[in-house]
């Protein structure tokens, strides 16, 4: 009765260069946090052993504190680790793995699946086929051989394989370490943990795609998971469980504002979000000056309440209502001024004429205040 | 506006009421000597509307020493239709009252009504000042300040602007400089004025280009990494592929196969080099028996050789000696030629050297009778020489004294003639017999005397006559011709003649013996140049030559019979051929000898060397030579036979062997060996190198480093596009704002530039004066002149000062608003020609508005068309 836990593309080292310095730290810090979770879970759930299939570190050169902090983080779960070199950490004749083993940073526990081969873990009734990337890209199926790999029958046949399942991932645009969509049954394997795909993803009953345990990005859907899998015995149907793990929250939302009540009801969306989030907003549309206060005063609590929100307004016309213009007193030929810039939104240069009508309508504002105190 | 009446009273210097009435809507001349009260009634009106009633800064208007005055000023004025009454008192009693048709205002209330009609603004505290007077500050010049137009026009700006506004339904909108001048200073934060990012915005983007290259190196070296590790993966291959495969050895095998075929093929070759030496030593061998046995062979034909010479030098011999005999006559012929040629040429010398003597002798002959000749007339010239020098010497006389002498008797008969003219003549007829003794003379006959000294005649019979010459210089004559009587007779004496005549008689012949002895000197030396004794010498060698000659000629033999034939010349000549003949003669035989001799040599050698061979070919040894040399060369023909044929044989072995290649095989195969092995050392040593530069590289972190760079990179990007958005912005705004106040100014200046030039053409025609922004009037055109007003004269500004405010006037009044203007004195600085289009001008301008002019000087003002009002005359009425 084998138990693992299935986990892949933790991307260590990456850098999160959209945000500020201090939200692209800690988002840094939330995935060293999540392998920490990973161990934790792997404890809680009893599980025999963690299989991580590829992309443990986002590049070959990583700084040695972050290879050895990977490393560390793993120390909760005391059981065997097997880890995949996946294409961002392809097992080259020098890679993060060989600097690892030299830096002496790899715990006994942690067995490095540099070579294709099979790593038979007895005790825990696993024998675990591997197809590490040696290469930064193959165009070969490396998942072929385990057709022809024999292992001992009490023991479970896993594969743990980092690619491309042909022809049923979308936006597989390059079609490099392809992998046969049933090579499960053709090896004749209990289950085929694999890895690259960011979001947790079953391909059949025993092949899955577990995803990142930490979101890294506002696309793949499903990103945050680890598949708990539970082998009854050889042959058996795999059970696999998700479990959460995501520390952050990824939303990015397109909206487009008509009628005030829009502004209104994604004021509304974003305040009912949990405060672990990073949001990416775009709006397009039009608002008023009244809107785009508001708009101002809520992106500025959000600010404040979120990891990070990021809104991009170049597409969000401002469009001051006559009483707008009428509350800011700009007679002559600045109220010329306003509408020219109001008309000029519709331009090639509309973001300049929005960003200036926002300045004049600040400065209109505070000349109000002021004449009013 | 009109002003109808002005009242003060209790102010300066008008201590009682002052009243000013009956103002015209137009012009209105008041004038006055200095300190009659002109400027203070300009300033009661400014006080009336500019102070405020409760003020106390207005102790100027107090009359002086009064303390108790309470200046009061009364206006009353039609304005908006209405009719307007004012009354204003300061100090000691502060009050305003203002009354509009049948609304009466007071206090404050009153006063912002004032403001409100006129567009000015009261002081907040003290007394009013320029900034405070408004569209008046304009309109009311005072005393000297008519030149200062721009304070004036600011300070009436916004009060102007409305009135514009009001006229071209335009809104200036409100505090739209103020909100451009903010729109700037915002824009100065990211530009510098010329328009470059400037601060931040200049840095950002330095910084962005910064982290560019930083990430482009890190970049680089990123990928470098990587081509390395791909390179160490490659090598680490390569490298244990070769080791297991070990090319070299195999390369190895093949050296060792290659190395033991070129051995067996250096053996041949070793053999092939000695039997090719031995073939080379047997040729050497039978070459040279073949020459002895050519040498030996050759004899026979040497002997007959020599055999043939032999003859041939015999017969050469003699012929040679055949020829000796007509040699030796032909020289004897010669010799006898020779011998009769020199008897010949004897015989010519002889004959020719007695003919020589024959003719030498008579020569001398000659010259003989010649010399005999000259001698003889030598001597009778020499004769007649001696004759002519006899002469010469007796006659010898001085030709001077002779001169003298001839002279002194010329004198004497002179002075003897005067005597006679003096004398006392005493002629006498006597008669025949009879005689007279005169001074002891005898007279007879008939005579005359001249008598020069004292006589006596004696008359015979009768006595004795004493005759005195009479005469006074008688006396002197007779001195003095007894004074050259006596020089005559001493010179005669002294040249020894009697007479004048001799002495030239004399001199005559002297000279005649002189010609004589020339001439016959000259024939002398003409026969005897060198005396006779040089004669007589010459002739007596000429003799003794003439001896020896006979004598050499009877010495000499006599010629033979035979007759004369030839000339010594001709004999020479025959001699000379015939010696010439004979010397070839000679030298032939010489040669004949030689030859002989030659001849007779060569026919010797050739019988000995003739000998000798014969006796040595006739030698049996030789023979015995000759056959052996053939057996030997039969046996090394045939032993040269088989060397060749073996050498031919393995010499085809070994080309077949191909020996370079075996040896370039062998080259190649080290070569392979050596490259191997050093290509596997070589990616040892590489495979060490990446190994070590990767473990240092990797240590770095360079992704990650790359990571957090394209992180700043981004940060610094959005910074700057966010900077770089609101710098477009604001730009955009910023030239919005600026175009739009423009174009409204434009709009706003159209109206006052029509005024402006309306009086302006009048001024200056042709001339412009443009309105800026802030509608003042700015740069001025006359012809080519351009400039601002305040490079103008005082005279021409202040002209230009009056013009501006006039055009306001109208401007204020097109829209509606009230116009007073008021001129303290103005336009003094202004000439005749330009005080008289000024006068046009106002006149022009009181058409439209009520104007006060206050003057000193009314004489000026006396054309203007109105009739000045004299407050000297108005106060002695009041």
């Amino acid at each position: 009765m084998p138990k693992f836990l299935h986990t892949a593309d933790w991307q260590m080292g990456r850098a999160f260069s959209r945000f500020e310095t201090e939200d692209g730290a800690a988002l840094v810090e939330a995935r060293f946090e999540a392998i920490e979770k990973l161990a934790r879970l792997a404890n809680e759930h009893q599980c025999d052993a963690v299989l991580v299939a590829g992309d443990v570190f986002d590049a070959q050169t990583v700084s040695d504190r972050t290879i050895r902090r990977v490393f560390n983080a793993t120390r909760e779960f005391t059981g065997p680790w097997v880890m995949l070199p996946g294409n961002h950490d392809a097992a080259l004749v020098e890679s993060v793995w060989t600097r690892a083993e030299r830096l002496g940073a790899v715990p006994g526990n942690v067995q490095l699946a540099l070579e294709p081969g099979v790593i038979t873990l007895e005790a825990e009734g696993l024998a675990i086929l591997c197809a590490p990337l040696t290469q930064r890209n193959t165009y070969s199926d490396l998942t072929e051989t385990f057709s022809n790999t024999e292992t001992p029958e009490s023991l479970c046949r896993v594969g743990l394989a980092h690619g491309s399942v042909q022809g049923l991932l979308p936006e597989e645009i390059d079609s490099t370490n392809p992998i046969l969509p049933n090579r499960a049954e053709t090896a004749r394997l209990d289950y085929l943990a694999l890895g690259d795909w960011h979001g947790t993803k079953q391909i059949d009953e025993r092949t899955w795609y577990s995803g990142t345990p930490e979101p890294e990005r506002f696309r793949n859907n499903g990103a945050g998971y680890a598949l708990i899998v539970n082998l009854p015995e050889p042959g058996a149907v795999p059970e696999v469980t998700a479990v959460e793990t995501a520390r952050y929250q990824w939303h990015q939302w397109r909206e487009t504002l008509t009628v005030e009540s829009d502004l209104d009801q994604l004021l509304d969306r974003l305040r009912a979000l949990p405060e672990p989030s990073v949001v990416d907003l775009r709006l397009e549309g039009s608002v008023t000056l009244a809107g785009e206060e508001k708009l101002v005063n809520a992106l500025s609590v959000a600010e404040a309440r979120f990891r990070s929100i990021q809104c991009d307004r170049s597409e969000l016309q401002l469009a001051p209502t006559d009483d707008d213009i009428a509350a800011l007193k700009a007679d002559g030929y600045v109220g010329e001024v306003i509408e020219q810039l109001r008309t000029r939104q519709q331009d090639d240069n509309a973001e300049a004429a929005r960003d200036a009508l926002a300045i004049l309508a600040g400065l209109l504002k505070d000349r109000k205040q002021e004449a009013s105190e | 506006m009109k002003l109808r009446r002005l009242q003060v009273e209790q102010l300066r210097q008008f201590r009682q009421p002052f009243v000013l009435d009956d103002l015209q809507p137009g012009l209105n001349l008041i004038h006055g000597p200095n300190e009659s009260g002109k400027s203070t009634l300009v300033r009661a009106i400014r006080a009336a509307f500019f102070e405020r009633y409760r003020t106390s800064s207005v102790d100027d208007l107090r009359p002086w020493g009064d303390s108790a005055a309470a200046p009061t000023i009364t206006l009353d004025f039609d304005a908006r239709h209405k009719s307007w009454h004012l009354v204003k008192s300061f100090l000691q009693r502060k009050r305003c009252d203002l009354k509009i048709d049948s609304d009466s205002y007071s206090e404050d209330e009153a006063e912002e009504k004032l403001a409100e009609l006129l567009g000015f603004q009261f002081s907040a505290k003290g007394v009013s000042k320029p900034e405070h007077w408004g569209v008046p500050g304009l309109l009311w010049v005072e005393q000297g300040t008519g030149q200062n137009i721009e304070q004036a026009v600011a300070h009436a700006g916004d009060h102007l602007k409305s009135a514009l506004n009001a006229l071209v339904g335009e809104v200036a909108s409100t505090g739209g400089d103020e909100l451009i001048e903010q729109v700037r200073a915002r824009w100065s934060e990211l530009f510098t004025p010329t328009g470059k990012p400037r601060g931040d915005y200049q840095k950002l983007e330095k910084e962005r280009e910064e982290h560019q290259q930083d990430i482009d190196e890190l970049q680089g070296r990123v990928q470098k990494y990587q081509e390395q590790v791909d390179r160490l993966g490659k090598l680490a291959q390569d490298f244990e592929r070769t080791e297991k495969e070990r090319p070299w050895e195999d390369a190895e095998r093949q050296l060792e196969q290659a190395k033991e075929r070129y051995r067996q093929v250096e053996k041949l070759e070793q053999e092939q080099a000695r039997e090719r030496e031995s073939l080379a030593h047997l040729q050497r061998n039978q070459q040279l028996l073949r020459q002895n046995r050519a040498q030996l062979e050759s004899l026979n034909r040497k002997l007959e050789a020599r055999r043939t010479e032999l003859d041939k030098a015999q017969r050469e011999l003699d012929q040679a000696e055949a020829r000796s005999p007509s040699i030796t006559g032909t020289v004897k012929e010669a010799k006898a030629a020779y011998d009769a040629a020199v008897k010949q040429l004897d015989q010519a010398r002889l004959q020719e050297t007695r003919a020589r003597l024959e003719q030498e002798i008579r020569r001398l002959e000659q010259q003989n009778q010649a010399l005999t000749d000259n001698l003889k007339k030598a001597r009778r010239y020499q004769q007649d020489l001696e004759q002519a020098r006899e002469q010469a010497r007796q006659n010898q006389i001085d030709a001077d004294a002779v001169k003298t002498l001839k002279n002194t008797e010329r004198q004497l008969n002179d002075e003897a003639i005067r005597s006679q003219t003096i004398a006392t003549r005493l002629t006498w007829q006597l008669e025949p017999g009879a005689s007279l003794a005169l001074n002891d003379e005898n007279l007879q006959g008939q005579g005359e005397k001249q008598l020069l000294e004292e006589s006596s005649l004696a008359i015979p019979g009768v006595g004795t006559l004493g005759i005195a010459p009479g005469g006074e210089d008688l006396a002197s004559t007779r001195r003095r011709l007894s004074t050259l009587e006596q020089g005559l007779a001493g010179q005669m004496k002294s040249l020894g003649v009697t007479s004048t005549q001799q002495a030239e008689q004399r001199l005559t012949a002297c000279e005649a013996a002189e010609r004589t002895l020339q001439h016959t000197r000259e024939l002398l030396k003409s026969v005897a140049a060198g005396g006779i004794d040089q004669l007589l010498a010459d002739q007596k060698e000429i003799d003794g030559q003439l001896q020896t000659a006979k004598t050499e000629l009877q010495n000499s033999p006599q010629p033979g019979q035979q007759p004369r034939v030839t000339d010594v010349a001709s004999a020479e000549a025959e001699r000379t051929k015939a010696e010439t003949r004979l010397a070839e003669a000679e030298a032939e035989e010489r040669r004949h000898q030689t030859d002989l001799l030659t001849r007779r040599q060569t026919r010797d050698n050739a019988r000995a060397e003739w000998q000798q061979l014969q006796d040595e070919v006739h030698n049996p040894k030789h023979q015995e030579q000759l056959q052996k040399l053939s057996t030997e060369l039969a046996d090394i023909e045939q032993k040269q036979g088989r060397l060749e044929a073996a050498l031919q044989a393995r010499d085809q072995e070994i080309r077949e062997a191909h020996p370079a290649i075996l040896r370039q095989d062998i080259e190649r195969y080290q070569r392979s060996i050596s490259n191997l092995r050093q290509a596997q050392e070589e990616r040892q040593r590489e495979l060490r190198d990446i190994q070590v530069r990767l473990e240092a590289w990797g240590a770095e972190g360079l992704e990650e480093q790359l990571n957090e760079k394209i992180a700043e990179l981004e940060q610094c990007n959005r910074r700057y596009q966010e900077l770089h958005r609101r710098a477009q912005a604001l730009d955009l705004l910023l030239t919005l704002l600026t175009e739009k106040r423009q174009a409204l100014t434009r709009r706003l200046q159209a109206p006052l530039q029509k005024h402006l030039d309306h009086y302006l053409s009048l001024l200056f025609p042709q001339a412009t004066l443009e309105v800026d922004e802030h509608l003042r009037p700015g740069t001025f055109t006359r012809g080519t002149e351009l400039g601002q007003i305040a490079e103008l004269s005082f005279g021409a500004r202040e002209q230009m000062g009056l013009i501006s405010r006039l055009a306001y006037a109208d401007l204020l009044q097109e829209a509606g608003r009230p116009t007073l203007v008021i001129l303290d004195d103005t336009l003094v600085h202004s000439d005749t020609d330009r005080l008289e289009d000024m006068k046009r001008i106002l006149f022009d301008a009181a058409n439209r508005h009520q104007i006060l002019l206050f003057t000193c000087h009314p004489e000026k003002w006396s054309d203007l068309g109105v009739v000045p009002r004299d407050i000297q005359a108005m106060k002695k009425q009041g």
